[in-house]
C-alpha cells in the first residue's frame, strides 16, 4: 500500500515536473509533438528506474558504510552518465529502429535535472530499496505524464493564432502554468 | 593504445585531486555541520520546555528522547517526531510532562506545507494552542467549531489537513512514549 | 576570424546572449528557487562560483584532455566545485542552504555551465573563459533577481525580507506556488520579446523611410 502511494504522489500529487521542476529543459525542448514526446517519456522512465537502483546500491553498499558521504554528488552523477551511455549502447545494439526513434533524446537524458534529483531525494527521504524503484516509476510516470499532456496542447496551439511576443518558449511556459494549477487540484488526495 | 593510457591517466588523475580535496574540505566542513544540528535541537527543546535549564539524551536504542529538568529535578520530556504532512514530512518537537499527561509546548522544525496555508502552522496562534493540552486520551484537532474540551485544538482554515497531520504526528508519538513507559524504559 | 574584446566576453552574458532570457538554459533551478530575492541572490553566487572555476581549471588543461573523456571530465570537475560549494554553505550558511536545499546539488546538472565549457572554455584562453563565466553568472544573477524579485513581492509583500506593499494588499499566493514561477517566467519572456520586436520593427521602418528618401520609392515587395 505505502509503495503505491509514493508511487502516486511523484507521478501526479507531487509531480517531478510540475512540482518540483525537475525535468524542465526537456519538457520545454521536446514537447512539440506528442509521439517525441512520448518516446522521450519512456526513455527518462526507464533511466530513472535503473538510476533508483544503482545509486541506492552505490549509496548505500560503498559510500555509507566507508564514510565516504561527500562523494555523494561526484558518485551519482558519474553513474548516471555512464548508464545513460550503457543503456544506448544497449539499445543501439538489441533494437536499430527503437535506436532511430530515441537516438537524438538519449544522451540529453544525462543533463535532465530529473534524474539526479530523483537520487538525491531517495537519499534524502531514506527510502529502502524497493520504495526507490517506486519511487523512480511515479517519478517517470509523471514526467511522460506531463510531457505528452503539453505535447498535445502545444499541437493544437500550432493552429492557434499566438501573438508573436508569446511564440515559443513564453507561451509554453504559461501553459506550463496552468497544467501546474491544474495539477494542483490532485493535492490532498492522498496523505503521504 | 597510448590514447587509451592518456584517457585513463587523466580521468584518474582528476579523480585523484578532487577527492582528496573533497576530503579535506568535508574534514573542516563536518563538525560544524554537527555543531549546527546540535545547536537546532537544543533551542527547540528549550522553546518548548521554557521553564527547564538541562536536558540529557536517553540512551535508547534507534529512538531520539530527551529528559528535561530543573535544577536536577525532572520536569518532563522533549520528544522529535516526524511524520507526513500535506505535500510532505513534518518534523516536531513536542514538550511533554512527566506522566505524559500534558504538552507543555510543541514547535515545527521542518515542514515543506504549501506557502501560505500549510505553513501556518509554525505561526504561533496555532502552536500556542499545545501548551497546557491534556493527552487524555489523545489530542483531537477539530474542524469548524471552537475547542472545547482540555484535549481538543483548533484546525487552522483552509490548513486543515497540515493541522491534523501534526496532531496525528503527536498521537504517534505518544502512543510510542507510552509503551515505552509501561516497558520501564523513561526512568 | 572577428576580434572579440576582453570586455564583450564578459558582457555578452549579461544581456545579448543571457542564459536564461535567450538560451533558455538553467531554467529547473530559475523556477525553483525564485520564492524570494535572497534565495535567487544565493543560487546565482553559488552557481557563478562553479561557473567559475570549472571555466578556469577547464581552460588550463584543456589541450591535454582528450576528446573521448571530455564531457566526464567536465562532470567530475563541475561535481567537485559543486560539492565544495555544498560543504561550505551547509558549514558556514545552514539556514540558507536549508531553503535552497536539494537544488544546490543539480547545480552540477545545469545546462548552462556544462554547455559553456563545450562552447567556450575548451577552446578559449584562461581569461577569456573566466569572463565568458563571469558573464553569464551576471546574467544569471540578473535574471533571478528580476524573477524571485516579482514572485517576492507580489506573493509576500516583501523585497529581501522587508515588508514593501501595504498592509491591505492580499499576497497573490499563487506566485510562491510552482504555477505562478512558470507564469511569470513565461510573461517575462514575452514582455522581453516584445521589445526585441519593437526594436526591430522601428529599425525596420527607419531602413524603408532612407530608402524612400534616396529612391523616392519603396522596395518592390513593400509595395502595397
Amino acid at each position: 500500500m505505502e509503495l503505491l502511494l509514493i508511487f502516486f504522489s511523484a507521478a501526479i500529487v507531487n509531480n517531478f515536473v510540475l512540482s518540483y521542476f525537475l525535468g524542465i529543459c526537456p519538457f520545454i525542448g521536446v514537447s512539440n509533438k506528442i509521439s517525441s514526446a512520448f518516446s522521450m517519456g519512456l526513455a527518462t522512465t526507464f533511466v530513472l528506474v535503473l538510476t533508483a537502483i544503482v545509486t541506492w546500491l552505490i549509496y548505500h553498499i560503498i559510500l555509507l558504510p566507508y564514510h565516504l558521504d561527500f562523494l555523494q554528488y561526484v558518485a551519482f552523477i558519474l553513474v548516471i552518465a555512464s548508464l545513460v551511455q550503457f543503456v544506448e549502447m544497449f539499445i543501439k545494439k538489441v533494437s536499430q529502429p527503437l535506436y532511430s526513434a530515441l537516438g537524438i533524446f538519449l544522451p540529453l537524458i544525462t543533463t535532465n535535472c530529473a534524474i539526479l534529483g530523483l537520487a538525491l531525494f531517495i537519499v534524502l527521504r531514506d527510502y529502502s530499496f524497493v520504495e526507490g524503484i517506486f519511487f523512480g516509476l511515479g517519478a517517470g510516470v509523471g514526467f511522460t505524464l506531463a510531457i505528452t499532456i503539453m505535447a498535445g496542447i502545444r499541437e493544437e496551439l500550432e493552429l492557434a493564432d499566438i501573438p508573436e511576443p508569446f511564440r515559443g518558449v513564453p507561451i509554453t511556459l504559461i501553459v506550463a502554468g496552468i497544467l501546474a494549477m491544474a495539477f494542483m487540484g490532485f493535492s490532498g488526495l492522498i496523505t503521504l | 593504445m597510448k590514447l587509451v593510457i592518456k584517457m585513463i591517466f587523466t580521468l584518474s588523475f582528476i579523480g585523484i585531486i578532487s577527492g582528496a580535496l573533497l576530503s579535506e574540505l568535508s574534514g573542516w566542513a563536518e563538525p560544524q555541520i554537527a555543531a549546527h544540528r546540535l545547536e537546532d535541537t537544543k533551542n527547540a527543546i528549550f522553546l518548548v520546555q521554557p521553564k527547564a535549564d538541562n536536558y540529557k539524551k536517553l540512551d535508547l536504542s534507534d529512538f531520539e528522547l530527551y529528559q528535561v529538568s530543573v535544577s536536577d529535578s525532572i520536569i518532563g520530556y522533549a520528544l522529535p517526531y516526524s511524520g507526513s504532512g500535506f505535500q510532505g514530512n513534518i518534523r516536531l518537537m513536542i514538550g511533554l510532562d512527566s506522566d505524559l499527561n500534558k504538552i507543555t509546548g510543541m514547535r515545527v522544525l521542518e515542514q515543506v506545507e504549501t506557502p501560505g496555508l500549510g505553513t501556518k502552522v509554525t505561526e504561533n496562534f496555532f502552536t500556542d494552542q499545545f501548551i497546557n493540552l491534556s493527552t487524555n486520551p489523545f489530542i483531537d484537532c477539530i474542524k469548524g467549531a471552537k475547542a472545547s474540551k482540555d484535549n481538543e485544538i483548533e484546525a487552522i482554515t483552509g490548513a486543515t489537513i497540515s493541522s491534523k497531520a501534526v496532531s496525528r504526528i503527536i498521537n504517534d508519538g505518544l502512543i510510542k512514549l507510552r509503551s515505552l513507559k509501561k516497558e520501564g524504559k523513561l526512568g | 576570424m572577428k576580434e572579440v574584446t576582453l570586455l564583450t566576453e564578459y558582457t555578452k552574458g549579461v544581456w545579448k546572449n543571457n542564459p536564461i532570457f535567450i538560451q533558455v538554459l538553467g531554467t529547473c533551478p530559475t523556477l525553483a528557487v525564485t520564492v524570494s530575492a535572497i534565495n535567487g541572490i544565493a543560487m546565482a553566487l553559488a552557481t557563478t562560483f562553479v561557473l567559475l572555476f570549472s571555466s578556469i581549471i577547464i581552460s588550463s588543461i584543456r589541450k591535454i584532455i582528450p576528446a573521448q573523456v571530455r564531457i566526464a571530465s567536465y562532470i567530475l570537475i563541475i561535481a567537485t566545485f559543486v560539492t565544495i560549494v555544498d560543504l561550505i554553505m551547509k558549514a558556514q550558511f545552514p539556514e540558507l542552504s536549508k531553503s535552497l536545499g536539494p537544488y544546490i546539488p543539480l547545480i552540477v546538472v545545469n545546462c548552462i555551465i556544462l554547455g559553456r565549457q563545450e562552447a567556450f572554455s575548451s577552446k578559449n584562453g584562461i581569461i577569456r573563459s573566466a569572463l565568458d563565466a563571469l558573464g553569464m553568472g551576471t546574467g544569471f544573477l540578473i535574471a533571478l533577481l528580476i524573477l524571485g524579485g516579482i514572485r517576492e513581492i507580489l506573493g509576500n509583500k516583501t523585497i529581501l525580507g522587508f515588508q514593501i506593499m501595504p498592509n491591505m494588499f492580499e499576497p497573490w499566493l499563487i506566485m510562491i506556488l510552482p504555477a505562478g514561477a512558470f507564469l511569470t517566467l513565461g510573461l517575462l519572456m514575452a514582455y522581453l520579446n516584445y521589445l526585441v520586436i519593437k526594436k526591430k520593427n522601428r529599425e525596420k521602418s527607419q531602413l524603408l523611410a532612407k530608402y524612400r528618401i534616396a529612391n523616392n520609392s519603396l522596395p518592390i515587395d513593400e509595395e502595397i
